[in-house]
């Protein structure tokens, strides 16, 4: 009897884990049971919109522009065996981006912060390749990639390498990493706003080093810490500082930052409900004075071996950098080089996220060994100050709320 | 002769019944059973008291630490039980939060940029 391409695929499933300890870390392609080289060739292919929620009337002058961002994105990505022990996978980003963004802050009549958009001008596209290769040794892997992302006015370009070393009996596994990217910014329309830079560039060193641990026969833990170190030109060249009475300040972060991220994450799989658990919290710190909490809870419910409905919620709060500032006063007169910024993105405030994503997977007729999985996911996005974990006196006026649709289908051949 | 042919047949298809539901006296003793059953040396009672070994030696040389052996690893091969499941779907939401919040993603090194409005 012809066995179907499910039960084959168990089967396989159940022989690379005689052989993994299912505790690979942050392999390219993310695999988690990453001692051997991938056995099989996947491609996928997803199509996400990110749309802003337009900015409150209350939040912006009376007739301001208050539309926001929308951005399409299209991936694909393909993984593949080379050799027993070595594998290797690509990810390609097209997104295009469109609308307006915040560019100050001013003061309504009470005195509170209001914004004040960019005109819904900005048209970008952003191209994105990753490469990853993987060398798989009886001990553990060795992982290198590189990638090349470009936009309009902005070029990065990153190498990295990754490795992992399983010893307790592959019960244990102990991972690091070392990263470097190389931006270029040439900012638009630098010739019309003065306080934009014509070209400037950013350099980012990270590491990571982290241990997994399989704790019995259905959940893992790990922990990891990452440093990463800014250096160059931090600021954004789209914002300014507004001081009452009509002057303008360059956005201005100074030139070096360095950051400091503690990630825990646990996987739990209920076999009585078919169900599977993802616990994750993160604890980050920087020098620019902003330190976060960020806590997710995904929940991969199956039904079935075709049907996955998968909820999740994620929680986030962060302080304020030290140098954040809505807008200056009028006798406010910075001395020259004082790092400032009005980013919102800066300021103190907590942000709630919801979601779900549905997966089914099937076989056609025609071609039976291949398996597909098709999904679609909807994420909901709010943030204000009254969601921080600490009290926010004055909440920056153009915290962002944006939905997230997408959909997409993977061939495993 | 034709009821002895009978028992026979009748002999042989109880023997089959018999194998087929796992009945090990069949063709197998029961001192074959157990001889391949190794059971574990466990330490004398001295080792625990006058030992210098630390417990944490003691528990890693006598495998007191619980570990998964690798054919029981099938729950933890489990797709769902990848750190990240989908890894578009991971690198898309890793970008927008980093884009939109002042805090890096943990567990990674390195990562393109973006200019990100």
């Amino acid at each position: 009897m012809r066995r179907s391409r499910r039960e084959r695929r168990r089967e396989r499933a159940t022989l690379r884990a005689l052989t993994s300890s299912a505790l690979a870390l942050f392999g390219a392609a993310g695999r988690a049971s990453a001692d051997t080289a991938i056995d099989h060739i996947e491609t996928s292919y997803s199509f996400s919109t990110y749309s802003e929620d337009k900015l409150e009337s209350s939040k912006t002058l009376p007739g301001g522009e208050r539309t926001r961002y929308e951005i399409s994105t299209q991936q694909a990505s393909l993984a593949a065996p080379i050799t027993d022990w070595f594998d290797m996978s690509m990810q390609l980003t097209h997104e295009t981006m469109s609308g307006a963004s915040p560019w100050y802050n001013t003061q309504d009549a009470a005195g509170t912060p209001i914004q004040i958009m960019s005109g819904a001008t900005i048209q970008d596209t952003r191209n994105d390749l990753a490469l990853h290769g993987n060398y798989y040794t009886e001990q553990g892997r060795l992982g290198f990639g590189g990638g090349y992302s470009t936009e309009n006015d902005y070029t990065a370009m990153n190498f990295g390498t990754d490795g992992e070393l399983h010893f307790n009996e592959k019960n244990t596994t102990l991972s690091g990493g070392l990263g470097l990217s190389l931006d270029t910014l040439t900012p638009t329309d630098s010739d019309l706003y003065p306080l934009r830079p014509k070209e400037e560039s950013k350099q980012s060193y990270s590491t990571f080093v982290g241990l997994g641990q399989i704790i019995n026969r259905r959940s893992l833990i790990q922990g990891s810490f990452s440093y990463k170190w800014d250096k160059g030109y931090l600021s954004d060249p789209y914002k300014e500082v507004f001081r009452i009475g009509d002057h303008h300040y360059g956005d201005d972060r100074g030139g070096s930052r360095h950051q400091f991220a503690f990630l825990v994450r646990y996987n739990r799989h209920i076999e009585e409900t078919e169900s599977t658990i993802h616990l994750s919290y993160q604890y980050y710190l920087d020098t620019w004075g902003v330190s976060s909490h960020m806590a997710e809870l995904d929940w991969y419910q199956n039904f079935g071996d075709a049907i996955q409905i998968a909820p999740h919620v994620r929680y986030y709060s962060q302080t304020a950098a030290d140098f954040y500032i809505p807008y200056l006063r009028l006798k406010q007169i910075p001395q020259p080089g004082t790092r400032m910024s009005s980013d919102y993105r800066l300021s103190a405030y907590g942000a709630l996220s919801f979601g779900v994503k549905g997966e089914y997977a099937f076989h056609t007729p025609w071609f039976r060994d291949i398996e597909w999985r098709a999904h679609l996911s909807v994420e909901r996005y709010l943030s204000s100050g009254d969601l921080s974990l600490s009290a926010v006196s004055v909440p920056a006026p153009g915290l962002v709320s944006f939905t997230v649709l997408s959909a997409g289908l993977a061939v495993v051949f | 002769m034709r009821v002895s042919r009978g028992v026979g047949v009748l002999a042989l298809a109880i023997a089959s019944l018999f194998s087929q539901s796992g009945c090990a006296t069949l063709g197998q003793t029961w001192d074959d059973w157990f001889g391949e059953m190794k059971l574990p040396d466990f330490p004398a009672f001295d080792e625990y008291t006058e030992s210098p070994k630390s417990y944490v030696e003691i528990a890693l040389e006598h495998d007191f630490l619980v570990r998964v052996k690798p054919w029981e690893r099938s729950v933890l091969a489990r797709h769902d039980m990848a750190w990240d499941p989908d890894e578009l779907e991971a690198a898309r939401r890793s970008h927008t939060f980093f884009s939109k919040e002042a805090t890096m993603p943990g567990g990674s090194a390195g990562g393109g940029g973006c200019g990100c409005n």
